[in-house]
């Protein structure tokens, strides 16, 4: 009876062993098996800590179009009004809305075009193509950004590592982002409505030094109770509130009126374009993940004023911080990434809007790592199907670790589990890989 | 005669060295469950010769009680009254007190609550406290969340288990599975067990089958009488579910067909024009729900109910369950203690599935009441009980013992009539900020979000450092009487001198604020990770 891959944890001894490990071909610390209650080998730690690699997500939440931005089908019946243009990669057009990124994508820019990811509903699109994967009953597995946190951030950083904001219509709960097994200090900080950061204001009722002394003294107080009570629960209570201190200084980072009103200009002055600058200044300060989304590309109906109104934008806000980015030599460390819960059905409703479509649809990956210009994957004449070079979101996420340096085969543990940053089988899409 | 002799001592022998252990029965059903506990508890221990830590002192025991029962942290007049009192059973006593009351009700309903919703999938919490308030039993709880007719008031309410759920069968079908009977079955949707033999994909979809047929129209659930599922091998195979009962049991329904879709349009119809009339569908001649309670409740099926309550409910109170995960109660992952499970089980069953029964035995135990630090060497084994696990806080019982910990502790050790008491404790401490902090559950790690709130919010502070107990404090000329003060209210505990000398070091850098001190103070204690944790 051929049996499946086994990805569920049952409590057997046996099962706890993965496979390879089982078959003598991995060794306890091959491919840089940190785990998480384990001590890491002090030399991979440090290896690991040498990455200086970050990433920006632009997300168009609520699924942007692919036909109205990397993959259009001008003059077919569901093209739709737009037409499309050449860009700086010879045989390569993408939608006249893009301009700037079509000057570009020769220099910056890899698109995939062949993403097939069966999940049409805003929670479980938006939660695989975060994660790479679904959860399963007994395992809630950390985001991209949580494991990104978790690859890329130094052990003592005074920044938070994975920030994300929205747009109000996106909500802040929306695709549940989430650090999973990997528990809370590696969540995400989650900006609020005046795209801040929640209680890092010291409150005026007390002075700094006793704002400090008292801290040290809950330290002490808290240190002596710990003793001969360690756990990872109760370690996380004190990690959480050595990062206090931080975190109240990442406060400047989200203030743009710091930058110069050239650099300002490059990102434009809608709400979008400024969270991107804020992207930009976290980055540069050493955030390893930040996630900006921009809400609300469910076009069911009118997909083309939508489109013809936040494609631009896109195009504006994505190339001014890809020239940024360069400018500043941030460019070959930074990965920049377009993504989204779903893409949008070629065929045009009766609203004049188009559906949810996970069957066929694309990405971009900008930056660190990437083969500017590449093209991967084809779908048919009318956007219909994935003709060549079918990937889900699991291999998207493996290409992303790849253009990182990041080995998508290293596992992470719970207990004696290993779990691998990509299921097992996935491969990178090396087309778009540098 | 000599012969039989020598055989009896080759037993002896033999047993002692736990040669012969499987064999042996259980313990008899008369002794109480916390003896019971303790006796398989202590045998292992034995067995692996590993010395369990000592039991917590009466400070210690209060603290993890009133938590554990009443769901907050004691009130200054409990710590009083406990430590003071000399009377032999007063650990009884202080059970059968905290257990008569409100509070734990509402704690064990909060409780159960969390366990049987799945965050956002309905709440139960009314029901559950009717049905706690009434030491309802266990089974009819799993009859009335299975089947319950909202119009009776004792079971109003519980069917919103399946109701909530209904939209998704196959998770319906899992959380079934999980929270009653502590076996998940989702991944038999795709293949079998590759170690539990029996463990077929049979297994979900014989489970499945009891839940396929109910749908809901117009706010009520309706069945259909008939119906089958079909699903698909890993070989392609397309083969048809028979109702079949996690312990393998097969319901026969001679006649059982898949009905058409017109048939089902038709009936469908049918259920949203009673709908309409606000009237209830007719219930089948057949269903399949009820049989599933049926079986369930039988011998084969009520064991695995009562083993998992039993797991859960140990889960609960020790921070270790007798199988874990909670959810792989299987033949390849074998109990801790299986005699103590059993035997827990034969006793729950036996004395009517009461729940107010297992958790006062469970609280009773010695190995309930072992210390939770370990400075020689290795922690043991969580599987062995022989050191107390640290339980985050919920948010609930967080929220309350800050808001008591806040109060003026006047309001206890002053002029209160007794019967009076109770009531102003229960009040003050008051839930209003649970909405601020996660629920603790597998994996759970503490964030910085949480660091920077308790740091810095103004909430935080308007709640508990302007209250009664700063007020208090500011008034205590005498250093060592204020910490003193500030640790029975806030940690339940006096300080020790080392304590007391760094504190008063900080008091005394701060002469000329001493009201911030105090505030200060205060929050040190109340941000710390002891309080922060019940131990």
């Amino acid at each position: 009876m051929a049996k499946r891959s086994l990805s569920s944890f049952c409590g057997s001894p046996d099962h706890a062993i993965s496979r390879r490990s089982f078959l003598g071909t991995v060794g306890a610390f091959t491919g840089g098996a940190a785990g998480l209650t384990a001590l890491s080998q002090p030399a991979l730690a440090a290896e690991l800590k040498k990455k200086d690699k970050r990433v920006i997500m632009l997300w168009l939440a609520g699924g942007a179009s692919q036909l109205e931005t990397f993959d259009p089908k001008p003059g077919r019946p569901t093209g739709g009004p737009f037409l499309d243009i050449g860009t700086s990669v010879p045989g390569v057009r993408i939608c006249e809305l893009m301009p700037e990124m079509a000057k570009r994508l020769g220099k910056t820019t890899a698109i995939v075009r062949s993403l097939n990811t069966r999940d049409g509903g805003h929670g479980g699109g938006a939660q695989l193509m975060m994660r790479g994967r679904k959860d399963e009953p007994n395992i809630k597995y950390p985001d991209l950004g949580a494991m990104l946190a978790r690859e890329l951030a130094q052990a003592d950083s005074q920044v938070p590592d994975y920030v994300a904001i929205y747009t109000e219509s996106e909500g802040r709960n929306s695709a549940q982002l989430t650090s999973g097994f990997l528990g809370a200090r590696y969540a995400p900080v989650k900006l609020n409505d005046k795209m801040g950061l929640d209680h890092v204001q010291r409150p005026k009722s007390i002075s700094e030094i006793d704002h400090k002394e008292r801290a040290d003294l809950r330290a002490l107080l808290s240190k002596r109770f710990v003793q001969g009570r360690e756990s990872s629960v109760v370690n996380s209570h004190n990690m959480a509130y050595r990062r206090v201190k931080g975190l109240m200084a990442s406060d400047k980072l989200f203030d743009i009126s710091k930058e110069p009103q050239k650099i300002r200009d490059m990102y434009g002055k809608t709400q979008f374009g400024e969270q991107v600058l804020v992207a930009r200044r976290l980055v540069e300060a050493g955030v390893p993940f930040v996630r900006v989304g921009r809400a609300w590309w469910d076009s069911h109906g009118q997909n083309f004023e939508t489109h013809q109104e936040l494609v631009p934008e896109l195009d504006h806000v994505m190339s001014g911080l890809l020239d940024d980015l360069a400018q500043r030599g941030l460019l070959q460390h930074t990965l920049v990434i377009t993504l989204a819960e779903f893409g949008r059905t070629p065929n045009i409703n009766g609203s004049l809007g188009r559906d949810h479509f996970a069957t066929a649809w694309s990405s971009s990956l900008s930056g660190c790592g990437i083969n500017a210009g590449a093209v991967y994957g084809k779908t048919d004449k009318d956007g219909q199907r994935v003709k060549d070079g079918e990937v889900g979101a699991g291999e998207l996420i493996a290409t992303i670790f790849q253009a990182l340096g990041i080995n998508h085969e290293k596992e992470y543990h719970i207990g004696s589990r290993p779990i691998p940053l990509v299921n097992p089988g996935i491969m990178p899409i090396k087309d778009v890989l540098a | 005669m000599r012969m039989l002799r020598w055989l009896f001592s080759l037993l002896l022998v033999a047993s002692s060295c736990g040669l012969i252990r499987a064999a042996q029965p259980l313990l008899p059903p008369d002794r109480p469950i916390h003896e019971a506990i303790d006796h398989y508890v202590d045998a292992r221990l034995a067995r692996e010769k590993a010395k369990p830590a000592a039991q917590v002192d009466d400070a210690n025991l209060l603290r993890r009680l009133t938590l554990d029962l009443a769901g907050r942290i004691p009130a200054v007049s409990e710590l009083d009254e406990y430590t003071a009192s000399k009377t032999s059973d007063k650990r009884a006593e202080l059970v059968d007190r905290l257990m008569k009351s409100p509070e734990y009700v509402d704690h064990l309903a909060i409780e159960l609550n969390t366990a049987l919703t799945s965050g956002d999938k309905g709440n139960l919490r009314e029901y559950l406290k009717t049905s706690i308030a009434d030491n309802r039993r266990w089974d009819q709880m799993f009859r009335d969340m299975l089947l319950g007719d909202d119009a009776d008031p004792k079971q109003k309410g519980a069917i919103g288990f399946v109701k909530s759920r209904i939209k998704d069968v196959d998770q319906l079908t899992i959380d079934v599975s999980v929270k009653f009977f502590g076996i998940n079955v989702s991944c038999a949707k795709c293949h079998d067990h590759p170690l539990v033999d029996s463990w077929t994909q049979h297994y979900f979809y014989g489970m499945k089958s009891f839940f396929d047929r109910t749908f809901e129209s117009g706010g009520f659930l309706a069945e259909r009488e008939t119906g089958l599922v079909k699903f698909k091998t890993v070989d392609g195979e397309e083969l048809t579910a028979k109702l079949m009962f996690l312990s393998g049991e097969v319901i026969d329904q001679p006649g059982a067909k898949e009905l058409t879709s017109d048939e089902k349009n038709k009936f469908e119809e049918k259920i949203k024009a009673l709908a309409k009339q606000k009237k209830p569908p007719p219930p089948p001649t057949f269903s399949a729900r009820r049989k599933l309670v049926e079986v369930a409740l039988k011998p084969g099926g009520r064991e695995m109910l009562s083993k998992a309550i039993v797991n859960r409910l140990f889960y609960q109170f020790y921070g270790q369950g007798l199988v874990m995960p909670l959810d792989q109660m299987h033949s390849a992952n074998p109990p801790s203690h299986p005699q103590l499970l059993d035997w827990l089980a034969r006793d729950f069953q036996s004395h009517g599935y009461d729940l107010r029964r297992l958790v006062r035995g469970l609280v009773m135990s010695q190995a309930y009441s072992r210390g939770s630090r370990w400075l020689s060497g290795e922690r043991p084994s969580a599987k062995l009980f022989a050191v107390g696990n640290l339980r985050a806080l919920t948010p609930t019982q967080y929220s309350r013992s800050l808001s008591l910990a806040a109060a003026d502790p006047q309001q206890f050790t002053g002029e209160v009539k007794p019967e009076e008491l109770p009531k102003r404790i229960a009040s003050a401490a008051n839930p209003g900020n649970a909405g601020l902090f996660e629920q603790p559950g597998e994996f759970f790690q503490i964030s910085a979000a949480e660091a920077l709130l308790l740091s810095n919010s103004d909430r935080i502070e308007g709640s508990y450092l302007r209250g009664g107990l700063v007020q208090r404090l500011k008034q205590i000329k005498d250093r060592k009487e204020l910490i003193q003060t500030a640790f029975r209210s806030i940690l339940s505990r006096d300080p020790s001198d080392e304590e007391i000398k760094l504190l008063s070091k900080y008091l005394g850098k701060r002469e000329d604020r001493q009201e911030k001190a105090c505030q200060q103070l205060v929050w040190a204690l109340m941000a710390s990770t002891e309080f922060r944790f019940n131990y």
